[in-house]
């Protein structure tokens, strides 16, 4: 038996960083998970166990705990893997890792306890706010520290990730940034220059505001500020599955990454356009002008280039390992590929149902064809098939082969792991289709109970109660996947130590780095480009609602939604919007 | 067996989306399939699906298929 | 750095390097791909606009109004 390889071999310490980064991750996941089997059984009125008017609070938790804390828990970890293995050195001083470990958590606590304070009386909070909070919805003030400890904590990270590189650059200046090292870098950027929003948005707007030290915020205002940082969030959740998709899916096809030059395209095109995108999320709101989102728009279908880019590079280097593998003919190569090995399968899965959102995703952009999906149940659709499989499952696949590196363990049952992965694709495929058909017949978003009094809603095609059972169908098979998931990680990190763990590797090039122009690796030039960017596509618009509205608003009252609703106060709006 | 087990589980997987998707699009022309009919349709693809995989692959049509 | 990146791959039967690799398979599948978009993006044509009437955006409504087609 040849001497293992493993990445717990090679960086023990930072493999115990990344252990815990990943079961933070985890536990996120288990918890938002069934609160979202919660939210799927109450809406189609299945299984109704909570209070309506508390739905909410598990909605927030729900988007919260998968879409800020599970995504970004992983993500950390993997990024912590690229730049270490990439460059063949550990982090600077762990203690400094371990500390912005440790205020991700501390900062995840408090948001989580704040949010859980809508559903327990002996907490005295709420933040029943969603993941969008944004005012005129207004949390308890722990839950914004929450959220600020939980960002810089995110910073403190990159830092350590820029560290690293800077020392080894100081030992190899003539080198090019290896690949990994690359993406890690590039996201981190716009990253930084992305959460500039939130931060602002927090600590200048909503969490003053909170304290009660102002007494009203611009709404439209936290809305932009929070958008800003919006959309190109998505985008720090997907770097990271593109990463995989680049440097794994190769290896594992049996084959090699078709264009290292063209994977540092893709990467410094998302750090160009994530953030100056923002305001296609706010086609509907009153206050922005047309032309502003008209630029948004057009922002966002050049960021259709690094997409296709990257299916084209990612098939093509999937193509290479098949035939590698001995396949042929047009199509007949794909029956070369390693089908029954969980992490590929995962993975490519997760890129066929982006493909697919795609398409959601084109319509969403364009400013009038949004208009009929907005805040509609199309839009949960589209996003459960980016976030909720595009990168959920890409990272459960890819916790299939990490787990075993940064434990020395072996995956407990491989079967069962490629089971879990076709499963999830299905229920999302049940849940997703019934989504976007409902928002096509305007069934809203964010509604404990979708059904009016002398209303119906009409499908064109099947019935609303169909519909309703596909979601409930899926949300099951998917909430099966999931602890069919949680499962085999447990059983993995209880198992034995193994021998037989794969060398820590990732995919090599067909074309490499040495047919790249240097100027991709001139991290400060594109930062100087995505801020410029960004200034054209926020100044006006940020000017404007500013002049418009001020900076603390025109009288806007915080709005908390469990703290006992007043019933005359329901009284007074229904009245207001009634003839 | 023609094509891996392991690819034909994949294969069963993404035919559910195609089935989803059909059954929508036919009732845009008007052909609207029950739950029941849409199983029944699933289980005929699977089922030839599995015929097609198992079905001994005999040199002759194919030349040298089977040497891959 | 190169140390870490793949070196040998069990089940490969035959190595094909850059100049010999052309990727026709891909080419076909993105091809789908687009053929797929471009149905569906004539479909959405029925849903969104003989479904609903048209939204037309600001100042376009005008000039549309002025040269008779609105
Ligand atoms: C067990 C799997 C899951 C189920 C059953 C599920 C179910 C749901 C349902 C029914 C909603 C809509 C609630 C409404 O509009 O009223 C929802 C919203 C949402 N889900 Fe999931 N989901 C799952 C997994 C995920 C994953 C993996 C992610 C992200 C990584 C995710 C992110 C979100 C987000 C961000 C929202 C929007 C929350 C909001 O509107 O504020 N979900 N989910
Ligand atoms: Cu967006």
């Amino acid at each position: 038996m040849a001497m293992r390889n493993a990445y717990v071999d090679q960086f023990p310490s930072e493999a115990r960083l990344i252990s815990a980064a990943f079961w933070s991750s985890f536990l996120a996941l288990a918890i938002g998970g069934s609160l979202g089997l919660v939210q799927a059984l109450h809406r189609t009125d299945y299984l109704r166990f909570i209070d309506s008017v508390d739905y909410y609070t598990v909605l927030t938790a729900h988007g919260v705990l998968l879409a800020i804390t599970f995504t970004i828990f992983f993500l950390v970890g993997i990024f912590t893997w690229a730049v270490t293995t990439s460059l063949d050195r550990g982090l600077e001083d762990l203690r400094f890792s371990w500390a912005w470990y440790a205020m991700m958590v501390v900062g995840t606590v408090l948001v989580g306890v704040s949010i859980l304070g809508g559903v327990v009386d002996s907490i005295d909070m709420q933040a029943d706010v969603l993941f969008t909070f944004y005012a005129p919805l207004q949390a308890h003030p722990a839950f914004y520290v929450g959220l600020v400890l939980f960002v810089v904590g995110t910073w403190l990270a990159g830092a350590d990730w820029f560290r690293t590189w800077w020392a080894w650059r100081g030992e190899n200046p003539d080198e090019r940034i290896p690949l990994p090292t690359f993406m890690t870098l590039t996201t981190t950027l716009f990253w930084y220059l992305c959460t500039l929003g939130v931060a602002l948005s927090i600590l200048v707007l909503l969490l003053p505001w909170s304290m009660g030290i102002v007494d009203s915020v611009n709404p439209l205002l936290s809305r932009t500020l929070f958008w800003y940082f919006g959309h190109a969030v998505v985008y720090f959740w997907l770097m990271p599955a593109y990463m995989m998709w680049y440097i794994m899916l190769p290896k594992l096809s049996g084959g090699k990454l078709f264009s290292d030059p063209l994977a540092r395209v893709v990467f410094v095109l998302f750090l160009l356009l994530s953030t100056p995108t923002g305001i296609h999320h706010q086609y509907l709101d009153p206050g922005i002008a047309e032309g502003y989102k008209f630029i948004a728009m057009t922002n966002t279908m050049f960021l259709l280039l690094p997409s296709l880019l990257t299916a084209f590079t990612v098939v093509a280097s999937m193509e290479h390992g098949a035939r590698q593998r001995g396949g042929t003919g047009y199509l007949g190569w794909l029956k070369a590929l390693p089908w029954r090995d969980p992490v590929f399968t995962g993975m490519a899965l997760a890129g066929l149902m982006f493909a697919a959102a795609g398409f959601s995703g084109m319509i969403n952009a364009g400013m009038n064809i949004n208009y009929l999906v907005h805040n509609t149940w199309w839009i949960v659709g589209h996003f459960h098939l980016t976030v909720g499989t595009a990168v959920a499952l890409t990272f459960m696949a890819a916790a299939y082969w990490f787990v075993p590196q940064v434990t020395g363990k072996q995956l407990w049952n491989r079967s069962l792991a490629l089971g879990q992965v076709l499963l999830w694709f299905v229920g999302m495929t049940f849940m997703s289709n019934a989504m976007h058909r409902s928002g096509l017949f305007g069934m809203p978003r964010r509604t404990a109970e979708p059904q009016y009094q002398g209303f119906n809603f009409e499908p064109a095609a099947g019935t609303v109660g169909e519909i309703n059972a596909q979601v409930a169908l899926g949300a099951a098979l998917l909430t099966i996947a999931l602890a069919l998931f949680l499962l085999n990680m447990v059983m993995t990190t209880i198992g034995g130590e193994s021998d037989a763990i794969p060398d820590n590797t990732y995919a090599g090039t067909l074309s490499g780095p040495e047919d790249a122009p240097v100027v991709l690796d001139n991290l400060k030039l594109w930062t100087a480009i995505a801020t410029v960017l960004v200034v054209f596509a926020y100044t006006l618009p940020l000017a404007s609602i500013i002049d418009a509205g001020g900076l603390f608003g025109p009288g806007i009252e915080g709005f908390q939604l469990t703290i006992g609703i007043d019933p005359a106060i329901v009284l007074e709006s229904v009245r207001e919007v009634m003839p | 067996m023609r094509i891996s087990p392991g690819a034909l589980l994949v294969v069963i997987a993404v035919l559910v989306p195609f089935v989803v998707e059909f059954r929508t699009a036919l009732s845009w022309f008007g052909v609207e399939l029950s739950v029941l009919e849409s199983v029944a349709l699933a289980g005929v693809l699977v089922l030839g699906l599995l015929v097609w995989a198992m079905w001994p692959q005999n040199g002759g049509e194919m030349g040298s298929a089977d040497s891959n | 750095m190169a140390s870490a990146t793949e070196k040998q791959e069990t089940d490969r039967v035959r190595e094909i390097g850059h100049d010999e690799y052309d990727p026709v398979g891909t080419a076909i599948l993105i091809g789908i791909y687009f053929l797929i978009l471009v149905l569906l993006w004539l479909f959405m044509y029925f849903v969104e606009f003989l479904g609903n009437g048209p939204t037309v955006v600001g100042a376009l409504q005008p000039v549309l109004l002025g040269v008779g087609l609105a």
